[in-house]
């Protein structure tokens, strides 16, 4: 059963409030290359109608359709004839599922490494080798303590699962 | 001309020999690029934006801090650009998320004005499209170049503000200025699908292999990008996607600072072309 919940759809508004705009006319779907391949499986236009409902069971919890989906290739925000920041209101969802733990597995993951190093991608021996052999510099890159003190701040660090739990 | 040079993570850490064709090439320019000490990762738009809009605004905004260059920022990545031009579009919009990414600043005693510019390096090539001429010293003839722009290079518009989103020419252009052909083809503006690898494998691939049949029938004979995960996404996908084909894929990708690097006259080996998957093999010959 899908529940209206209307502080979920108030804060969506309040965010971002383009998404009142949006009258239904699909040209998102239409340009979406993701919606071709999975025949309207996902969905623009539907989630954008969901979020006007106020349906947050369906977005954050069953995913339907799916906003993890998206490959934001930024297509439907070009085109929409309404100039509803179709991204921004996908941004917020997902920030949603992430707060309640609805994400895949990667995410988190690169979420781990960014809070554990400063960077997405640690430099490992092999590519320091391979960077010298290439006659690149050493990169200095944010010193830890800086980007942990942010991390937990914003509060990203508590949604961050230590590994293997 | 100088930029501060901010090489994110995917580049320095897994595709060093892109950073070197790009060095090289704006060395012979004569365009300086500082290093600078204390990045983070920008954040990726497409990986921590999505799942904390806040820690990516605060994180970008950090980063932007750190350079005091006038002409300053360059990237060879289109997602670093999007991040780092995406802060600053929503930090100078609203005067409120402005203060709030300095409350979280004030506690590493940073803060952020929102004046650092950005650019992507295949803008500053095709503004400075006469001395890239000037320097081609091996033409590129014979290269039947398929373009792949890549989403975030264009888009969102309101945010890059450079190139047409849907019609765009820039990349095009300095592929022409070294000599080689630009060869048009259907899915020319299609999303290579790299995002989706983090969610749905199987659409990522079908994405990817879409565009690939695409470039194939347009009779290119080689691709170009300007990011690195449409760089992998292109050169990683190839032996995969041809298994079961009867006419498997197997086209060099090279990076927009490769082609140049190559008819400024450097060679594959200083460039690192070797590192790549698919080899670039005859279309080398000569070189």
């Amino acid at each position: 059963m899908s529940v209206i919940n209307f502080e979920f759809r108030n804060e969506i508004l309040k965010h971002n409030v383009s998404l009142s705009y949006c009258y239904q006319c699909s040209t998102c779907s239409g340009g979406c290359p993701v919606a071709l391949i999975t025949q309207g499986k996902y969905n623009p236009r539907k989630i954008i109608e969901e979020a006007i409902l106020g349906l947050q069971n369906k977005l954050v919890e069953k995913q339907d359709p799916n906003s993890w989906l998206c490959s934001t290739c930024q297509t439907c925000v070009e085109l929409c004839p309404q100039k509803v920041e179709i991204t921004e209101i996908l941004t917020l969802i997902k920030n949603k599922c992430f707060e309640t733990g609805n994400v895949p597995e990667a995410f988190i993951a690169q979420g781990r490494a960014v809070l554990e190093n400063g960077v997405a991608i640690p430099y490992s021996k092999a590519i320091l080798t391979r960077r010298e052999q290439l006659g690149l510099p050493i990169i200095k890159t944010a010193p830890i303590e800086e980007i942990s003190k942010i991390l937990n701040v914003t509060n990203f660090a508590n949604h961050i699962p230590k590994e293997g739990t | 001309m100088s930029f501060d040079l901010f090489l994110g993570c995917v580049i320095p850490a897994r595709l060093p020999f892109l950073e070197a064709s790009s060095r090289k090439v704006f060395e012979k320019l004569g365009i300086k690029l500082n290093d600078v000490e204390g990045f983070s990762c920008c954040p990726d738009p497409t990986g921590i934006e999505l799942i904390d809009h806040k820690t990516w605004l605060a994180l970008g905004a950090r980063n932007l801090s750190l350079s005091n260059n006038n002409g300053g920022i360059i990237s060879f990545c289109s997602g670093c650009v999007e991040t780092l031009k995406g802060v600053n579009y929503f930090i100078n919009k609203d005067n409120k998320v402005k203060d709030e990414v300095n409350r979280i600043l004030n506690n590493i005693g940073r803060n952020y004005n929102g004046k650092t510019e950005v650019k992507h390096f295949a803008q500053v090539l095709y503004e400075n499209l006469d001395r890239v001429r000037e320097n081609v010293v091996h033409p590129l003839n014979g290269f039947k170049v398929a373009v792949h722009y890549g989403c975030h290079y264009l888009r969102p518009s309101e945010i890059i503000n450079w190139d047409d989103p849907f019609d765009p020419i820039t990349i095009d252009e300095v592929v022409r200025a070294l000599g080689a052909d630009s060869i048009d083809y259907e899915l020319k503006m299609e999303c290579c699908g790299n995002p989706l690898d983090k969610s749905d494998k199987d659409i990522s691939l079908k994405m990817i292999d879409n565009k690939l049949q695409s470039i194939q029938d347009s009779g290119a004979n080689c691709i170009t990008l300007v990011c690195p995960a449409c760089f992998q996404q292109f050169d990683f996908n190839q032996r995969e996607l041809s298994k079961g084909k009867e006419n498997g894929y197997n086209f060099p990708i090279f990076y927009l600072s490769e082609l140049v690097a190559l008819a400024f006259g450097f060679k594959p080996e200083e460039l690192g072309l070797k590192f790549h998957r698919v080899r670039p093999g005859s279309l080398l010959e000569g070189f």
